[in-house]
């Protein structure tokens, strides 16, 4: 037998041993365990804001901290709203129009972006005369980039279609550590609350998650009929949500390595493009290709909810610090807060 | 995996020999912690309680607005 022969069989059987020791840890299932918990009440969220001045499509949509969100659309421009008066903070325009992602600093001080350039670039908030201006262009990937999250003012993740995260020393503009291991375009990410790991999703259908420090690809979590275009980390830390080109969403358990639900329905056969939980988790709204956004019972697996409102693809979500208000980003060049 | 060469493979191999050692919690410890969790949570989860957006600052409180 060849070598690659030889490695490919020993992968297959890893794969199946994985698959064994998973079930072999599944004394409970989540059905189960909530049967006797009645489904939410039916959830009426209403458009309280919307933010307009874009002109073309939004791809990403960031809050900065319950007020202050990041919206970047490919009518070449990053705009900083106050969500509370709907006024743009900053407008700031981008050398490549072609943007995908944005994301917002926890400081404040910081905003990045990057897209079809695969390039991730930072602009600083606060400089002294008071324009926003790049600070740096972080440039390796060879190809877009797809999403990006910073650590701190000088540290950042970003996931490409070239299959690989990198996190970024953004003083020096190098690449700390690669992230390889996924088979297909990476197009989310998400960092975990303790910011000692980090979530992927991507084409090839898996989701990985990887210790930022030691580089490790821990966990990997199958299922997904199609590519993951969203990825979340539950409010504790402990569990995954996943939306997927599949029509569906899932659960998964980092502690018991394993997938607990699905969020389907038969009605629905549209790709999921973005996710959010609630504060609590107990929610999870999910945008679609539909131009709708469902609001899910996390624990029940049933739709409670629906956001309609925006007249075109709902491209990204995203729900405040203190759970106040959810975001939505449209290819209808709006942004809706609701509450 | 056709199209990974022959040191793709092998790290490919080795980080599922890491992922295979991985500490599995059991599902029956993880699920009730986990809703546990979760329903705590939920009191003070704005989308569930409305108390909570009583005070809601996307709301204009009244009519004029000072600039």
């Amino acid at each position: 037998m060849g070598e690659m022969e030889q490695l490919r069989k020993e992968a297959e059987s890893l794969k199946d041993e994985i698959t064994a020791a998973r079930k072999a840890v599944q004394d409970l299932t989540l059905q189960d365990h909530v049967a006797g918990t009645a489904v939410v009440g039916r959830v009426q969220l209403k458009t309280r804001k919307t933010l307009r001045g874009h002109l073309s499509k939004i791809y990403a949509v960031h809050w900065g901290d319950s007020k202050l969100c990041v919206s970047a659309s490919q009518d070449g421009k990053l705009i900083v709203w106050d969500s509370y008066t709907t006024n743009k903070v900053h407008a700031i325009p981008l050398k490549s129009s072609w943007v995908m992602t944005c994301a917002y600093a926890p400081s404040g001080n910081m905003v990045a972006c990057g897209g079809l350039d695969n390039m991730c670039s930072i602009y600083n908030l606060k400089g002294k005369d008071g324009n926003v201006k790049v600070m740096r262009e972080l440039a390796a990937h060879t190809g877009y980039l797809s999403c990006c999250r910073f650590l701190n003012d000088n540290e950042i993740i970003t996931s490409s279609g070239d299959c690989t995260c990198v996190l970024w020393d953004i003083e020096t503009g190098s690449q700390k550590t690669v992230f390889a291991g996924h088979l297909g375009d990476c197009m989310s990410l998400g960092v975990a609350p303790d910011f000692n790991t980090f979530i992927s999703g991507a084409c090839d259908f898996t989701a990985k998650l990887w210790d930022i420090r030691d580089g490790q690809c821990r966990q990997t979590f199958g299922g997904h009929e199609s590519d993951i275009n969203a990825i979340g980390f539950f409010p504790n830390g402990n569990a995954v949500i996943t939306g997927s080109d599949d029509a569906s969403c899932k659960l998964y358990d980092l502690r018991s390595d394993q997938e607990l639900i699905t969020y389907q329905d038969s009605g629905i056969m549209c790709g999921v493009t973005s996710l959010a939980p609630s504060f609590s988790g107990r929610l999870i709204l999910a945008g679609y290709d539909d131009f709708n956004c469902n609001i899910w019972d996390s624990l029940k697996a049933e739709r409670v909810g629906v956001l309609s409102g925006h007249d075109n693809r709902v491209s990204c979500i995203g729900v405040t610090p203190d759970g106040m208000a959810c975001c939505t980003g449209s290819w209808d060049s709006f942004l809706k807060i609701w509450n | 995996m056709d199209e990974l060469d022959e040191t793709q493979l092998k790290n490919h191999v080795e980080s599922l020999k890491q992922q295979l050692q991985f500490n599995r919690e059991k599902t029956s410890v993880a699920i009730p912690e986990l809703t546990k969790w979760i329903e705590e949570k939920m009191n003070e989860d704005p989308f569930l309680n409305p108390d909570i957006l009583k005070d809601n600052p996307w709301v204009e409180t009244s009519k004029c607005v000072i600039i």
